[in-house]
């Protein structure tokens, strides 16, 4: 009696199963990729500024029609709250039950480490859009699942300490950096470059989140006798030091990471903002390409944006966006949704992408991951509340 | 550099000091204490945000509403999350009201967005130079403020018809009960004064530790640190223990670095417990009332 009715259920379930194939066979299945970021917490304006990006650039996709020859391509989000252990969970999840083909990563390093041994273990690509930890690409795996579209700590101090040195002619900088695992891979980072440059740091200190207060540390650097400061923070505590640096009266050019484009520094600052240089890899303000145009058309009309100034994070959405394009390109040329070609069609991509950052001639190689390099970063600064470039000899 | 380093301690004791009074009112009543004293301080700052800021309302008016909004807030707090408790003489109200401060630090997040904004003070604008030291003049406001309010609350409880009911719940709250005083509603009204200190510190801090959902944790922390400190029972007691935790930190992070700040820091309030649990200040028989 049992195993009849579970016959008859089988059947019936197939029966259904045909028919709706039957029926829903012009609509093709989409292709699936997954966003595991920090979506809450104090990062979360990072995760959402990824998603725009990739939301951006799949809106384009799909209004051309798609790939593989009208798949759309659809999104499936996951929040790791800067958690490890839910990143890995995560990529599990939108791997194995969500049958994504491709994760984008977010602004968390220690997560995409963490995340690393599964795009290896499922045979997923893995693509960076923030995190810029430089053993998330460069792991020594072949073939090696782990891309990026953004910074690397490694190049990004390289680039600020040659600035400080080479530009600004300063041999003594000091260092601010939070007290976190960010900060103390940039004190490796600049520690290294400063040594190789000639230079000797006065010392590197450090704060904790929410701090209020800088003019501890920064009368230590003052006084050890530094001549310009670098600074690794977020938005809130960058505003802090720049503040309490004017209070004691310290006027040595500040020479900051990108921590403090994830938030509303300039708000934060007032006019003490246009004293600060910084990195980015894209900037909104000033002439846009066509490219940078049509995204900024695209931000305003689908999340109410009134300009720039309201692209808050701007290098997520920057990264994201061409990050989702390259992905697109190598899908198509893969010929399949699997994670296997996929890889193997990012190592090779043969076609070139006018992208938003810049002109992609095969980003990636076997041996190098990271699309961006220091050619790509752009150093800029604020004047009356806009972001502009600052020239680099 | 020592000019600067007191100058920096003394502003940033004084906003522990202010979030610290708000755990004394509480706790001289009814012997209980909202652990999300911190997060009221940034609903205050986030309301007065928001009315003065995003709709810009005049200062004095979102001030007022501000006040009025937080006292709400504590009316809600001591009967959500204190006065089921009470009776069961249970610690329970301390897990709600920390988990009362989750949420609203969520909430917050929620409606307000994630990112921290700029209180404008014409105050914050440009340091002075006081004895060679850069000091913001809003700083300077802070110790000010901090001893106005201690004496205020300190003479009231001690003059006043109301503060005096305040300290002999206090007492006994049975005693209290037999002579007529309504227990309950004093323990409300302790609330509602803690919530709209909380408010008042909200508005005053706003414009130097910037507006965001998280800023009520660290001070809401130290604040109890330097309650303990000082002795819970002590409103003046508690502003000095405030001025001289915040010195003590300054002095630490300028002289021995950063690293050691905390752990100097939170070493002194385990020693305190050690050496006089009452707090430094603290211990003095409750006279009769």
């Amino acid at each position: 009696m049992r195993r009849r009715t579970l016959l008859l259920a089988v059947a019936a379930v197939a029966a259904i199963a045909a028919a709706t194939t039957a029926w829903t066979q012009p609509v093709k299945p989409p292709v699936k990729v997954a966003l595991v970021a920090a979506m809450s917490g104090g990062s979360a304006l990072s995760g959402e500024a990824i998603k725009r990006g990739l939301t951006v650039a799949i809106d384009e996709i799909n209004a051309r029609g798609g790939v593989l020859g009208g798949r759309k391509i659809e999104l499936v989000v996951r929040d790791e709250e800067g958690n490890p252990s839910k990143g890995v969970a995560a990529a599990r999840d939108v791997i194995e039950r969500e049958g994504a083909v491709t994760v984008f990563g977010g602004l968390h390093s220690p997560v995409g480490l963490a995340m690393l041994p599964v795009f290896h273990e499922l045979k997923v690509p893995y693509v960076g859009t923030w995190a810029a930890a430089t053993g998330i690409t460069r792991n020594g795996r072949r073939p090696n699942f782990m891309f990026r579209v953004s910074a690397n700590d490694d190049i990004v101090d390289h680039f600020l300490a040659r600035y400080v040195v080479e530009r600004l002619g300063r041999k003594r900088p000091g260092v601010i950096l939070e007290n976190t695992p960010w900060g103390a891979s940039n004190q490796e980072g600049l520690t290294k470059w400063f040594g190789k440059l000639g230079a000797q740091p006065v010392g590197f200190e450090k704060f904790n989140w929410n701090d209020s207060d800088m003019s501890a540390q920064l009368l230590r650097l003052k006084s050890g006798g530094a001549d310009a400061l670098v600074m690794i923070a977020n938005a809130p505590e960058g505003a802090q030091v720049v503040r309490s640096k004017a209070k004691i009266g310290w006027d040595a050019p500040v020479v900051s990471h990108w921590g403090i484009s994830g938030g509303r520094f300039a708000e934060l600052t007032g006019e003490l903002a246009e004293s600060v240089v910084f990195v980015q890899t894209y900037s909104f303000f000033g002439k846009q390409s066509e490219v940078g145009e049509r995204v900024i058309a695209a931000l305003k009309a689908k999340y109410g944006l009134k300009g720039p100034e309201d692209i808050l994070a701007p290098v997520g959405t920057a990264n994201a966006y061409d990050a989702m394009h390259l992905v697109a390109l190598a899908i198509e040329q893969a010929g399949a949704a699997d994670g296997v070609r996929i890889q193997q069609a990012l190592e090779n991509l043969n076609v070139e992408y006018r992208g938003l950052i810049k002109t992609y001639r095969r980003p990636f190689t076997p041996d190098e991951h990271d699309a961006l390099n220091e050619n790509d970063y752009i150093l800029v600064t604020w004047k009356q509340g806009k972001i502009v470039p600052v020239a680099m000899k | 550099m020592l000019a600067q380093l007191l100058f920096s301690g003394l502003a940033l004791g004084s906003m522990y000091a202010l979030v610290a009074l708000g755990y004394h009112i509480t706790y001289a009543t009814s012997r209980t204490v909202n652990f999300s004293q911190g997060q009221s301080v940034m609903v205050g700052a986030v309301v007065a945000y928001v009315l003065h800021v995003t709709l810009g309302w005049p200062l004095a008016a979102a001030v007022v509403a501000t006040l009025a909004a937080l006292a709400g807030l504590g009316l809600l707090v001591e009967r959500v999350a204190v006065r089921p408790f009470l009776r069961s003489s249970s610690i329970a109200w301390l897990l709600s009201t920390i988990a009362l401060g989750i949420i609203a630090e969520n909430v917050a997040m929620l409606a307000f967005g994630k990112d921290a904004r700029a209180f404008p003070s014409p105050l914050t604008r440009r340091p002075w130079t006081v004895l060679g030291a850069g000091v913001y003049p809003h700083e300077l406001l802070l110790p000010l403020a901090g001893l106005a309010i201690a004496g205020t609350v300190e003479v009231a409880f001690r003059r006043t018809l109301a503060g005096k009911a305040l300290r002999a719940v206090a007492h006994s709250h049975d005693a209290a009960g037999l002579m007529g005083i309504d227990v309950g509603r004093t323990i409300t009204a302790a609330y509602v004064l803690s919530s709209l200190l909380a408010g008042i510190a909200g508005v005053l801090l706003a414009p130097l530790l910037n507006v965001s959902a998280t800023m009520g944790t660290t001070i809401g922390l130290k604040g109890f640190a330097v309650a303990i400190i000082g002795g819970i029972d002590s409103a003046r007691g508690i502003v000095v223990a405030g001025w001289l935790y915040g010195v003590l930190e300054s002095v630490v992070a300028g002289y021995l670095g950063t690293g050691v700040r905390e752990i100097v820091g939170f070493a002194v309030v385990i020693l305190v417990l050690l050496v006089r649990p009452a707090g430094v200040f603290g211990g003095r028989a409750l006279g009769r009332v």
